[in-house]
């Protein structure tokens, strides 16, 4: 027995008070963008939905495209749980998040700029020294190097909320190796394989050209006196979570995918060892975290990176996207200056706004945090991946309490915002074949060359499948969507 | 004065199992700077590999050897010859008063502009329980409170090889009273940094005069900045100021930017490392 065949597809879907529904207005009524959708699913039921999400699931897995959960000990690939009905954004409000994400991604280039140079944003008092000298990735060793283009943040991934006011929040600045981008990219092309009938209604912009617009940026950046770069993707290894993507984005590009140990440094130029023999190496996208690319240097007993690289870089041989000593600006405690640093930078009010937050290493405030752990979110300063977030009214009392505990021994290592009412959109769940309400975000993925920046007309929606969960991380089960955005 | 030096740097590697590739950098060429010229340097390794020079991440040269074949040892060996000049280490005006001294130390831009020498690592970290310690003294130069650190140092540490190893913590150095060079050094950068003053670590040769430690091993001392005077080495394992029996190769944050052996080697077994050092005056010269 399936289930009855003329349920509509959005006969049992609840909106709760409170919650800002992407899709319907707080009347009930459909909001404009979405209403050709709801037109032509409305003809459908959920047997229809049920059967084309199957068939969307099984191309994910015939692809290949899987990821791994860390800290788990019977740590097994899974697909990553996508759900057809896309998120669909107007050109306006794209405009504002595009305009945003550009915005804070320059100022952030120009603080890595200052930070390694002159440091007049210290020197003026707006953003405190402690904070830099604090952070394992503010590189002594970065000290007056002038990256090429003067570029740092080749690549960032800018995490954006919607409020229940209605209004785009950044929650995050990723600058390290943010990852996410290939799931959009086979997102859309499941979502056109199941549904094309329904896509080609609307004029949204492609998100294929991610990688060719990846692979300009990665050339231009090269070192002096190369005609043609020879760039490649370099990847921590198959046991890493990304490992799909850095496989995935080394194909689009056509560029060789390597390990450590795939290169060796002689002097001071980066090879390749090839069955030819060896092939220089100009450019480096790493997907490498800015202490393990080379042990020569940084983490003496990692074997991730390549010995030596660091001193090909700074010669000006190798060119490596990001630059190391990036992960100073993707600091959970940096975030929280970013309306200042915009406007020191830019001289520019920030278009996106930033959540408030509260630094735990500042007596006043730490304070306020542990009076009202209950109402905020607790993060660590420099994890990633949504690993170490508690949030206050979801804890029990002792939760509370080792929460606090662990505060107090550590309270440059925290920070705390309140607790965000991300947008809510209706999400296909699996064990109630029905469509609820389910908290969403949205990475974006900017790229930034020497005169020209790109943001990818789409970016990666992440759901949150847990009802009434907040954290959107794969690595904390989280799904995603094909995200639209209207050409007009 | 000059005094010419001779300085031989022998190391010994080998690897119970073998091994099929490695990288080995060396951070053991002195430095040339305003007291040192470097004539001479020869390298060599036994495998035939070659000895490719590099600048590191804090901009001095090392020598890089890769192999990538199957092994089970490299011998490595460096010879340099070098002058030095006399230094006289006293030689310098104390031009701030003691309350303009504090009070540029204190300064935002001070601070910004020595911060990777203030910052707190690792081997130069006092832990709360040890922050007394040692206290600076309020009306005593900051050049004078880093001579008296030195004697502190000197006379708090029983020098002692083999108690203590590259792992082993300030914490753990404090209370057992036992230690190398580098134990030294790391207890006077961290009260030093404690109290404000840029420190850093000094990795180098020591010429052997009378009854000083360092000679047949590689060196450690401090090197602290004094304000309106600049950069002054201090030797706390020998309670000295740094002189022409000094000669530097690198200096750092602590031991770990200054390591004179880092490498990767891709292998299963246990390592062995031996080293040995020699540093011989040759003559003494008149300066012209």
């Amino acid at each position: 027995m399936g289930p009855p065949i003329d349920k509509s597809i959005f006969s049992s879907y609840t909106k709760k008070d409170g919650l800002f529904d992407e899709v319907f207005k707080n009347n009930g009524d459909v909001k404009s963008v979405y209403q050709k959708l709801l037109d032509l699913y409305g003809s459908r039921t959920i047997e229809d939905y049920v059967n084309l999400n199957t068939k969307a699931k099984s191309s994910f897995f015939n692809q290949g495209i899987t990821f791994q959960v860390y800290g788990d000990e019977h740590s097994q690939e899974k697909i990553f749980p996508f759900d057809l009905f896309p998120r669909i954004i107007s050109k306006e409000e794209w405009d504002i998040i595009e305009k945003g994400a550009i915005q804070r991604n320059i100022a952030l280039n120009h603080f890595l700029w200052d930070v390694y140079h002159e440091k007049k944003i210290v020197k003026d008092k707006i953003v405190p020294l402690e904070l830099l000298s604090s952070s394992p990735n503010y590189l002594h060793q970065m000290m007056g190097v002038d990256p090429p283009n003067g570029i740092y943040n080749h690549i960032s991934g800018t995490d954006i909320i919607k409020h229940s006011d209605g209004n785009y929040y950044v929650l995050e600045d990723n600058i390290r190796c943010p990852s996410g981008v290939s799931y959009v990219i086979c997102n859309r092309t499941a979502l056109k394989r199941a549904l094309f009938g329904v896509f080609n209604h609307y004029k949204t912009y492609s998100v294929t050209n991610y990688a060719e617009n990846l692979l300009n940026l990665l050339e231009t950046a090269k070192p002096q006196g190369v005609d043609t770069p020879v760039c490649v993707v370099i990847t921590p290894g198959r046991f890493n979570s990304a490992y799909y993507e850095h496989s995935y984005l080394a194909k689009a590009m056509g560029v060789e995918l390597v390990e450590g140990r795939d290169l060796f440094v002689e002097n001071d130029f980066v090879y390749m060892k090839t069955t030819q023999g060896p092939v220089r190496v100009d450019v480096v996208y790493r997907r490498i975290d800015d202490l393990f690319i080379d042990p020569m240097e940084f983490h003496p007993d990692s074997t991730l990176g390549v010995p030596g690289l660091f001193a090909a870089y700074k010669k000006g041989n190798v060119t490596i996207a990001n630059a190391p000593g990036t992960g100073v600006a993707d600091d959970k405690a940096i975030y929280t200056y970013m309306p200042d640093i915009i406007k020191y930078y830019l001289n520019e009010e920030p278009i996106l706004k930033n959540v408030h937050t509260y630094h735990c290493s500042r007596p006043d405030e730490l304070k306020y945090v542990l009076d009202n752990i209950k109402d905020l979110v607790i993060k660590p300063v420099d994890e990633a991946g949504g690993y170490g977030i508690s949030i206050g009214n979801r804890l029990t009392k002792a939760e509370i309490d080792t929460v606090k505990e662990e505060i107090k021994a550590a309270p440059r290592k925290y920070v705390a915002q309140p607790i965000m009412s991300l947008s809510v959109h209706p999400t296909y769940i699996d064990q109630k074949e029905s469509f609820e309400q389910r908290h969403i975000d949205l990475r974006t993925f900017t790229v930034l060359g020497k005169d020209e920046q790109f943001v990818l007309k789409g970016g990666l929606t992440r759901v949150a499948l847990k009802e009434g969960n907040l954290i959107v991380n794969s690595s904390q089960g989280g799904g995603s969507k094909d995200t639209w955005v209207l050409k007009e | 004065m000059l005094y010419d030096y001779e300085i031989d740097y022998d190391t010994q590697n080998s690897y119970e199992k073998g091994l099929d590739a490695a990288f080995w950098q060396f951070l053991v060429i002195p430095e040339e700077n305003e007291t040192q010229e470097l004539t001479y340097w020869h390298f060599e390794n036994d495998l035939g590999e070659k000895n490719s020079v590099s600048i590191n991440g804090l901009g001095f040269t090392t020598v890089q050897v890769r192999a990538n074949r199957i092994i089970d040892h490299i011998k490595f060996n460096a010879h340099f010859k070098l002058t030095k000049k006399e230094i006289n280490p006293y030689d310098f005006d104390l031009p701030l008063d003691v309350a303009e001294e504090r009070a540029l130390l204190n300064s935002i831009e001070f601070k910004t502009d020595n911060e990777p020498y203030l910052r707190k690592t690792k081997f130069t970290i006092l832990k709360e329980h040890h922050s007394n310690i040692y206290t600076f003294k309020d009306e005593l130069s900051i050049f004078q409170n880093l001579t008296e650190l030195n004697t502190w140092a000197f006379g708090h540490l029983y020098f002692k090889t083999g108690v203590t190893d590259v792992n082993t913590s300030l914490d753990e150095i404090i209370e057992n009273r036992h230690g190398v060079c580098q134990d030294f050094t790391h207890l006077f950068c961290a009260i030093a940094k404690h109290h404000g003053v840029p420190t850093r670590y000094v990795s180098g040769y020591l010429h052997q005069g009378n009854g000083f430690f360092g000679d047949s091993q590689m060196h450690a001392w401090a090197e602290a900045f004094v304000p309106n005077v600049g950069w002054i080495g201090f030797d706390p394992t020998n309670n000295l100021l740094a002189n022409h029996n000094h000669i530097k190769v690198c200096h750092g944050k602590d031991y770990t930017d200054c390591a004179p052996l880092k490498g990767v080697v891709y292998t299963q077994g246990k390592n062995e490392t031996k080293y040995t050092v020699m540093v011989k005056a040759a003559q003494q010269q008149q300066q012209q």
